[in-house]
C-alpha cells in the first residue's frame, strides 16, 4: 500500500536532500574554478588524468579491492551459510567476532601486521588485503545474514543436494544467485571501504589512492577537490551497476518469461 | 517414459533421537523396485525423519539402508541418486522452469542439448510443457509442485521420496495432484516412499500405507488391509472414524454388543473389566424400529456429507453417542428424533486396550 506524502514529509525530504546536494554542487563548481577562480574549465580534471601517480595509485586500490571483495566472498558467504544450516550455536560467537573490528583502533590492527603476518604478506601492499577484509566484517556479516535469513535457505539446499550437486555447486548456483543483492551489497561495501581506506595505508607505509589523494591535495587543493568530486561519481557509478544490474537481468528473465 | 533402474529398499533397525525425543525406534521397512509406499502417521511420529534418512539428509542415526542390495548408510545425499520433493515449494527462485528441471542434469554435467531435451520431456509428462521459460514465482502452488516432481524425475532416481509434496495444496488442486503423482509412478516405475499425514491420500495413492507412531511402524499392508484388518488398536483407531462401543466377553472369541454377537479378532484380548469393541461408522447400519430393545437409539443429528450422510445417534440403553455412515439416499428416511435399531455387520471386531 502506497503512502500519501503530507507537506511535512516533503518540508524533510527536501531538507534532507539540500543537505546532501548542496555541498556537492558546491564542491563540483570549486573543481570546475580555474584562473584563480576567474573562469570555469576542466582544467583540473584534465591535470588529473595526465597525473602519473593517478592510474598507478588508483590501479593499486583497484586490485586491492577486487582483492578484499574476492577475500569477504570466499571467507564469508560459506561461513555464514554454515551457520544459517546447522552451525546456529556458532552464531552468537562469530557474530561478535565479526562486530570487533569497530571497536579495535585502527592502529592495533598496524601494529599487530607486525607480529602476526609473515614476512613475505609484510613486503607486499597486498598485506592490506587482508586486513580491509578483517575491518570490513562487521559490515559484509550483516548484508549476507540478512540476506540469508530471507529465503527458505535449508529447503533450497536440501533440494539442491538432492539433485546431486556438491555443496560447492549448491554455493555457486543456487544460494549465491538467490542472494545476489545481499552479495552485492557485501561486495559494494567491501569495495568502498578499500577504495577510501587511508589510515591502514599511511600507517604500514603504502601508497594507495587515497593516499595519493591526500598527497595531491596539499599542494594542489583544486585538483583535490576534483579528484574528490571524481571518486564520488565512480562510487555511485558502482552502486549504479550493483543496484540496477540483477534488476534488469531479473526484468529480462520475466519478460521472457510472460511472452 | 519407463526406468530400468527399478530398485528394492530395505530399511533396517533404523534409531534416531532427537535429545530425549526419540524420532524413530528400531524402525524397518521393505520396499519392492517399483512400489509405491505411503508412510502414514500424525506429526512427530517419525515418517519425515525415515524419509530424510533415507535421502542421506540426516546422517547421525544407527541402522541400515540398504539400496538394491547395498548398503548408502554412509553416502552422501548427493551421490544417492534419489529424486525429492518438499513439501515446502523449493524451485530455485532465479532459474527458469526448465532449468530448475534440468538443475540435476547439469550438476552431473550432462551437455545443455540434452539436459534441455529431458527437462522438456519430463515438463510435458507433468503437464507443463508450455511453462519452461517461466520463474517458480510466476506458477500456482500445484504446478511448483510438477515442477518439482519433473526435477526429482530428471535425474532417473533409484528412489523418489515424496514428503507431504501436497499438505500446502488447497483441496481441489491437492485432489488432481494426488492422482497426477500416481499415474506418473506408474509410467515412470520409479520406487517410492510417500510421506503424508493425510489418510485418505495415502489410502488412495499407495499400494501399501505404513502407519507410524511415536517412532514405530505399526503396520504396512495395503490401504484395504490397513483400514479393514488393523493391526492393533493403535492402527485402528488413527485410520478411519471408529465407534467404541461396550461389549461383553463370551469366549475367547466372541463377544456381544448391544446384544449382538460379534467375533473377536484373535490378538486383541484385554483385561479391562468394561470392554470396547471398536467398530467402524460404515459396519453399522439403522433400520426404523417399532418397540425398545437392546440396540434401540434415537437419532438426533445428521450430517450431509455428498453420496454419504452421517448420523449421529444415542443408544438408550447407555446414551451412549455412536456416528452411523450409510449412503445418502438411504439415510432419508431418517429424521432427528427417530426412533432406531443399530446393527453391527462387523465380522470381527478389535477391543480397546
Amino acid at each position: 500500500m502506497k503512502q500519501k506524502l503530507n507537506i511535512s514529509n516533503y518540508i524533510v525530504l527536501l531538507a534532507a536532500t539540500a543537505f546532501f546536494v548542496f555541498p556537492l554542487i558546491a564542491a563540483f563548481e570549486f573543481s570546475l574554478r580555474s584562473n584563480q577562480g576567474k573562469s570555469h574549465d576542466w582544467s583540473n580534471y584534465q591535470w588529473i588524468l595526465h597525473e602519473p601517480g593517478f592510474r598507478t595509485n588508483l590501479g593499486v586500490s583497484m586490485r586491492l579491492a577486487l582483492l578484499t571483495a574476492v577475500a569477504v566472498l570466499v571467507l564469508m558467504v560459506p561461513t555464514i551459510v554454515y551457520l544459517h544450516l546447522g552451525g546456529a550455536r556458532w552464531k552468537r560467537l562469530v557474530e561478535f567476532v565479526c562486530l570487533v573490528p569497530l571497536v579495535v583502533p585502527v592502529i592495533s590492527f598496524a601494529l599487530g601486521v607486525g607480529t602476526a603476518f609473515p614476512t613475505f604478506l609484510q613486503s607486499t601492499v597486498y598485506e592490506l588485503s587482508f586486513l580491509y577484509v578483517i575491518i570490513s566484517l562487521p559490515y559484509t556479516y550483516r548484508a549476507l545474514d540478512v540476506g540469508l535469513s530471507s529465503i527458505p535457505l535449508l529447503t533450497l539446499v536440501e533440494a539442491s543436494r538432492a539433485s546431486g550437486a556438491t555443496m560447492r555447486q549448491t554455493l555457486v548456483f543456487v544460494v549465491i544467485p538467490t542472494i545476489r543483492s545481499a552479495v552485492n551489497g557485501a561486495v559494494f561495501l567491501a569495495v568502498a571501504l578499500s577504495l577510501g581506506e587511508f589510515t591502514l595505508a599511511v600507517l604500514l607505509h603504502w601508497d594507495t589512492f587515497p593516499t595519493w589523494i591526500a598527497n595531491v591535495s596539499q599542494g594542489h587543493i583544486l585538483n583535490a577537490i576534483a579528484l574528490s568530486v571524481l571518486s564520488l561519481v565512480g562510487a555511485w557509478v558502482v552502486v549504479m551497476i550493483f543496484a540496477l544490474a540483477p534488476k534488469s537481468l531479473r526484468s529480462s528473465k520475466s519478460q521472457e518469461a510472460t511472452s | 517414459m519407463t526406468t530400468e533402474n527399478r530398485v528394492s529398499v530395505q530399511l533396517k533397525g533404523l534409531r534416531k533421537v532427537y535429545g530425549d525425543a526419540v524420532a524413530l525406534a528400531d524402525f524397518s521397512l521393505d520396499i519392492a523396485p517399483g512400489e509405491l509406499v505411503a508412510l502414514l502417521g500424525p506429526s512427530g511420529c517419525g515418517k519425515t525423519t525415515a524419509l530424510r534418512i533415507l535421502a542421506g539428509l540426516d546422517t547421525d542415526h544407527q541402522g541400515q539402508i540398504i539400496v538394491n542390495g547395498k548398503d548408502i548408510a554412509s553416502v552422501p545425499a548427493n551421490k544417492r541418486n534419489m529424486g525429492m520433493v518438499f513439501q515446502a515449494y523449493s524451485l530455485f527462485p532465479t532459474m527458469t522452469v526448465l532449468e530448475n528441471v534440468a538443475y540435476g542434469l547439469r550438476v552431473r554435467k550432462v551437455d545443455k542439448e540434452k539436459r534441455n531435451k529431458k527437462a522438456q520431456e519430463l515438463l510435458d509428462l507433468v503437464g507443463l510443457g508450455e511453462m519452461g521459460s517461466r520463474l517458480g514465482h510466476q506458477l500456482s502452488g500445484g504446478q511448483q509442485q510438477r515442477v518439482a516432481l519433473a526435477r526429482a524425475l530428471a535425474i532417473q532416481p533409484n528412489v523418489l521420496l515424496l514428503d507431504e509434496p501436497l499438505s500446502a495444496l488447497d483441496a481441489q488442486v491437492r485432489t488432481q495432484l494426488r492422482d497426477e503423482i500416481k499415474r506418473i509412478q506408474i509410467e515412470v516405475g520409479t520406487t517410492t516412499l510417500f510421506v503424508t499425514h493425510d489418510q485418505e491420500e495415502a489410502m488412495a495413492i499407495a499400494d501399501r500405507v505404513g502407519v507410524m507412531r511415536h517412532g514405530v511402524l505399526e503396520q504396512c499392508a495395503p490401504p484395504q488391509e490397513v483400514y479393514l484388518n488393523p493391526a492393533n488398536v493403535k492402527v485402528a483407531k488413527f485410520v478411519g472414524a471408529m465407534n467404541l462401543m461396550p461389549a461383553q466377553i463370551i469366549s475367547s472369541d466372541s463377544l456381544k454388543i448391544y446384544g449382538q454377537s460379534v467375533a473377536l479378532r484373535g490378538s486383541s484380548a484385554t483385561s479391562s473389566k468394561d470392554p470396547l469393541a471398536l467398530v467402524r461408522p460404515e459396519q453399522l447400519s439403522l433400520t426404523m424400529a417399532t418397540s425398545q430393545g437392546p440396540a434401540s437409539a434415537t437419532v438426533f443429528n445428521l450430517t450431509f456429507l455428498g453420496p454419504l450422510t452421517r448420523i449421529s445417534v444415542r443408544m438408550n440403553a447407555d446414551a451412549r453417542t455412536l456416528f452411523v455412515s450409510m449412503p445418502s439416499a438411504a439415510a432419508l428416511e431418517f429424521v432427528a428424533g427417530s426412533l432406531v435399531d443399530v446393527q453391527i455387520h462387523a465380522t470381527s471386531v478389535l477391543l480397546d486396550s
